[in-house]
């Protein structure tokens, strides 16, 4: 559904200038009676103003470096970014490793740019209602350079079947005191915690979900949200340690969920409740 | 070997990234890989990293999609679970179903935060987040069974509060490897907890088995 944001209700005043295909989440499939509110929330998503501050970031000259990202190559060669986060994560040559979408960002911010790589992973998950991270922004804009194209995690390399194959491992771990793996949540259709609805991640629809809607504007927390966030807060649910941004778990789980939700086409921001 | 294969051998030799040459690692070395993340993923104190280990149950239970769970197994884990179990002190297997009721639409209690255990007097029962629990409520989730009138339809006799019990204190011994959580088994619950637990499931007087 094409929407202006100029006048839109939520923005008041602001007119960012662009129209963008508003992402519609498949809401209410188990009978929530609040989805009739989410969905009018989703069709004004303030998830757009972040997407302005990521663009400025990536062409700014910033850092102990004062340089751009411009340079980045997150896939698809320096400053490439058209459909680069759709086969995100991948093996870099550079780094040895398969690296997500927020991993890569942060070596380019090292890299190209002189942060310090322990500063932005520590404030890369921004406090609620805060004005968010950087990285939060950035991770935006570069994904939605992807709208519109269908995700597409190749798996060529060994290590990139590694990590799928220890992702679905992952996937299926159960440990702690409520002796969770991610399936006990997200391994059927239809199910709910309270009235949210959880996504079932085994169908290839489920995943298909997954893979295109982060990075996501939550409304809970007025703030843009990423899959590492996404990751982190459900191990905090499941009662387990601290789960490492940017860890391997992390990106082996996206891995595997990301090549099943292969396929689908590219909206954020993604709305989340 | 063919000339073909040959060529293909030749050919992933000597390019470490084509395209064609990766295979997926079997299953003893994914399981390798996934608990090496696991050791280096995580950056909770020691003592709560702890958590993240697994006992022989949750290896069992761990299957993924498409594994079945053999006879033997299902039946190491009732095993385990069985053995598992342990009733209150005072042997009353029945408590109060007021507090009960507080319990189980408590949904908080031991999780981790940036390195902090979250501050509780005694942790929730978590029931309110899977069960539909009393028949006016809306905000119950729906990953296990309704247990709305579940001592209306069983009674509240002696077997049936010991089953209760049981049941919550660790599920595994009736249904092996299922979603819930060991709770008592887990030292989530205590024996007492539990005890309130049943009642609110079986007592006549509890909302839940109001019509």
């Amino acid at each position: 559904m094409p929407i202006s944001l100029c006048g839109s209700r939520m923005l008041g005043a602001v007119c960012l200038g662009f129209a963008v295909t508003a992402p519609v989440p498949a809401l209410a499939q188990a009978g929530d009676p609040l989805a009739v509110g989410r969905q009018m929330l989703a069709e004004d998503n303030p998830g757009e103003l972040w997407l302005e501050r990521g663009k400025a970031l990536f062409h700014e000259k910033r850092g102990p470096r004062n340089a751009s990202l411009e340079e980045c190559d997150f896939g698809m060669g320096p400053g490439r970014l058209e459909g680069a986060a759709a086969r995100l994560p991948r093996y870099f040559a550079d780094t040895d490793k398969v690296q997500d979408l927020e991993t890569r960002l942060i070596t380019c911010m090292v890299r190209l740019q002189g942060f310090k790589e322990a500063d932005l992973v520590r404030t890369a998950i921004s406090p609620s209602g805060s004005s968010g991270s950087d990285i939060e922004a950035l991770a935006l804009y570069i994904t939605s350079r992807s709208n519109g194209m269908k995700v597409d995690v190749a798996l060529s390399h060994q290590k990139e079947r590694d990590a799928y194959k220890a992702g679905e491992y992952l996937f299926f771990r159960r440990s702690g005191q409520t002796d969770f793996s991610c399936a006990q949540c997200h391994g059927e259709a239809g199910k709910r915690i309270r009235l949210q609805d959880l996504l079932h991640m085994t169908d290839k629809k489920g995943a298909q979900e997954v893979a295109s809607t982060w990075p996501a504007y939550r409304g809970a927390h007025y703030v843009v949200r990423t899959m590492q966030w996404r990751l982190y807060d459900c191990f905090w649910q499941m009662r387990l340690p601290d789960l490492v941004y940017g860890s391997d778990v992390s990106i082996a789980l996206t891995t595997y969920l990301n090549h099943q939700g292969n396929g689908a086409v590219i909206r954020v921001p993604g709305f989340k409740r | 070997m063919n000339s073909y294969g040959l060529k293909w051998a030749a050919l992933c030799a000597g390019a470490l990234i084509a395209a064609g040459c990766a295979t997926y690692p079997d299953t003893a070395t994914t399981r390798q890989i996934g608990e090496k993340m696991v050791g280096a993923g995580f950056s909770s104190p020691p003592s709560l990293l702890k958590r993240l280990e697994q006992d022989r149950s949750q290896q069992i239970c761990s299957k993924i999609a498409g594994e079945k769970l053999t006879q033997q197994e299902a039946a190491e884990v009732v095993k385990l679970a069985r053995d598992s179990i342990q009733y209150p002190a005072s042997g009353r297997l029945v408590g109060n179903w007021r507090i009960g009721d507080k319990l189980a639409h408590n949904g908080a209690g031991d999780r981790i935060q940036r390195g902090k255990l979250e501050k509780q007097k005694e942790n929730g029962g978590l029931c309110q987040n899977c069960h539909a629990l009393a028949p006016d409520e809306i905000n119950v989730g729906n990953v296990g069974p309704s247990l709305t009138g579940y001592g209306a339809q069983r009674g509240n006799s002696e077997a049936i509060a010991k089953l209760t019990y049981e049941r919550i204190y660790n599920a595994w011994a009736y249904m092996p490897c299922s979603n819930m959580p060991r709770l008592g088994a887990n030292r989530h619950l205590t024996p007492e907890q539990i005890t309130h637990l049943v009642a609110y499931l079986i007592d006549p007087q509890s909302p839940i088995n109001k019509k």
